[in-house]
């Protein structure tokens, strides 16, 4: 059983996300062809920070940058749910 | 109050604040009131590294036919470089130990400038390869104009806290006299010292590297200075953890999350702070017309250089709390995210490129059960 999300970006593009195929956050931005922002890919330099204005994520791996409140690093983290963010 | 190496109180490290609390005196990371540091910690560990491992031997034929204006570029960078570890191999323990109060974070304070050190002595290891004597590049570092404007701006907020700090451990707080100058030491001065330091300390890793690193890697796109590329790839990343560890310090600050009052602080010097940064920004993008005032280089000129400064600075700003101030919000220089990965995964170990595979990273997870059936 797989369960899809549909993910907001940046108010315009819309993506179908199945986390359960194990690709990040940011991997699945890029192969919907959009431009990321990141650095490192492992959680620890904050590059990819993301703001998260509806929905919920988990970690895939525990992130060691700062996650302000609101943000999420898309580089180390799957949807839980429908999403609606700014990249 | 003065220091002790091994305070004799009992404390609980657990109910300290990061700095200005009791010294640490067990060096124990069982338990930990900000686990981040730990973190820090072992993943900096992993990433150990030795310049004498990356082989720079063909740098030097690739130097040599360098054009004039190139050679600028590149010798410039490592000096400023130099500078800029110099100041980061000493400074964070000069100016944070005395002051830091839970043990994780003093070790962590260690291992970041221990690292530092390293860099320093992977320049030397750059250039004692493309020069048979490199004195004159090193001793150029106190001389050259443009680099001794940004030294001043670097080491002045560690100098002043360091300066602060050792006048009230010999004398506590008060006013105090010292060649004809008062000093009013109170410990909310001093921690608005520590908060300008670690801005200042933040500002420097976030961004003041970005434009050699830019310079280093559009060689590299060209097949040029690959042994001084990896050796930066290298720095890169460990310079992505040092810039966490003050990102995590000034946002547990701003949240109310340590010590009150440095909350308060953070919310009094908030426009001094957004200074700091703007200041290194405006200072990087000097430096990036400095380094091309001879003629740029193939795939890299100044206006794109500041554009990537002012892309990096946006990205940097908003995570310790500030709005993004610049419109670039697309990166100018694609190609540069390459080298800035941190490729964990071993693909093929025989490529140079790979940088774990320079180093030799451990997997950190192994238990005391997987090693149940060894026996010697
Ligand atoms: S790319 Fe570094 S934290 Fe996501
Ligand atoms: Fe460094
Ligand atoms: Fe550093």
């Amino acid at each position: 059983m797989s369960n899809t999300f549909k993910v907001r970006v940046n108010g315009q593009h819309e993506l179908t996300v199945d986390p359960s195929e194990g690709s990040s956050l940011l991997e699945a931005m890029e192969a919907a062809g959009l431009e990321t922002r990141y650095h490192c890919r492992d959680g620890f330099c904050g590059a990819c920070r993301t703001q998260v204005k509806t929905g919920t994520i988990a970690y895939i791996n525990e992130p060691l940058a700062i996650v302000r409140p609101g943000d999420c690093l898309a580089c180390c983290c799957v949807p839980t749910s429908d999403l609606d963010i700014d990249h | 109050m003065s220091y002790s190496t091994f305070n004799k109180n009992q404390i609980n490290p657990l109910q300290e604040p990061m700095f200005f609390g009791n010294s640490v005196n067990v060096a124990r990371y069982d338990q930990q009131k900000h686990s981040v540091f730990e973190k820090l910690i072992e993943k900096q560990i992993s990433f150990f590294w030795r310049p004498e491992e990356v082989d720079v031997s063909r740098d030097r034929v690739d130097f040599q036919n360098l054009t004039e204006s190139e050679k600028h570029i590149f010798i410039s960078n490592l000096k400023y470089q130099t500078l800029l570890d110099s100041v980061q191999g000493r400074s964070p323990n000069i100016a944070l130990l005395p002051i830091v109060s839970i043990p994780e974070l003093e070790t962590w304070i260690e291992t970041w400038s221990f690292f530092e050190t390293i860099h320093s002595r992977s320049y030397t290891h750059i250039l004692r390869n493309l020069f048979t004597d490199p004195s004159q590049v090193f001793e150029d570092i106190v001389i050259n104009e443009e680099i001794q404007k940004r030294a001043n701006d670097i080491s002045k907020y560690y100098d002043d806290l360091i300066f602060y700090t050792q006048l009230w451990q010999t004398h506590g707080e008060g006013e105090i006299e010292v060649d004809g100058e008062v000093h009013n030491v109170t410990m909310r001065e001093l921690k608005k010292k520590l908060f300008l330091c670690i801005n200042s300390v933040n500002a420097l890793e976030a961004i003041r590297f970005y434009v050699s690193f830019a310079c280093t890697f559009a060689f590299a796109e060209r097949d040029l200075m690959e042994g001084n590329s990896k050796i930066i790839r290298l720095i890169a990343r460990d310079e992505n953890l040092h810039l966490v560890s003050t990102q995590n310090i000034l946002n547990l600050w701003q949240y109310g999350k340590d010590d009150p009052e440095m909350k308060e602080i953070a919310e009094e010097l908030r426009d001094e702070a957004l200074a700091i940064f703007m200041k290194a920004v405006e200072q990087e993008k000097e430096w990036a017309h400095y380094l091309f005032q001879h003629g740029s280089m193939i795939g890299l000129n100044e206006e794109i250089l500041c554009q990537y400064v002012e892309y990096i600075a946006n990205m940097r700003m908003e995570a310790i709390g500030f709005d993004a101030p610049f419109k670039q919000r697309n990166n100018p220089l694609p190609w540069m995210n390459k080298y800035l990965v941190s490729d964990n995964v071993q693909v093929a170990p025989q490529e140079a490129e790979i940088t774990s595979y320079l180093v030799g990273q451990i997997d950190s997870s192994v238990s005391a059960s997987d090693l149940g059936d060894f026996e010697l």
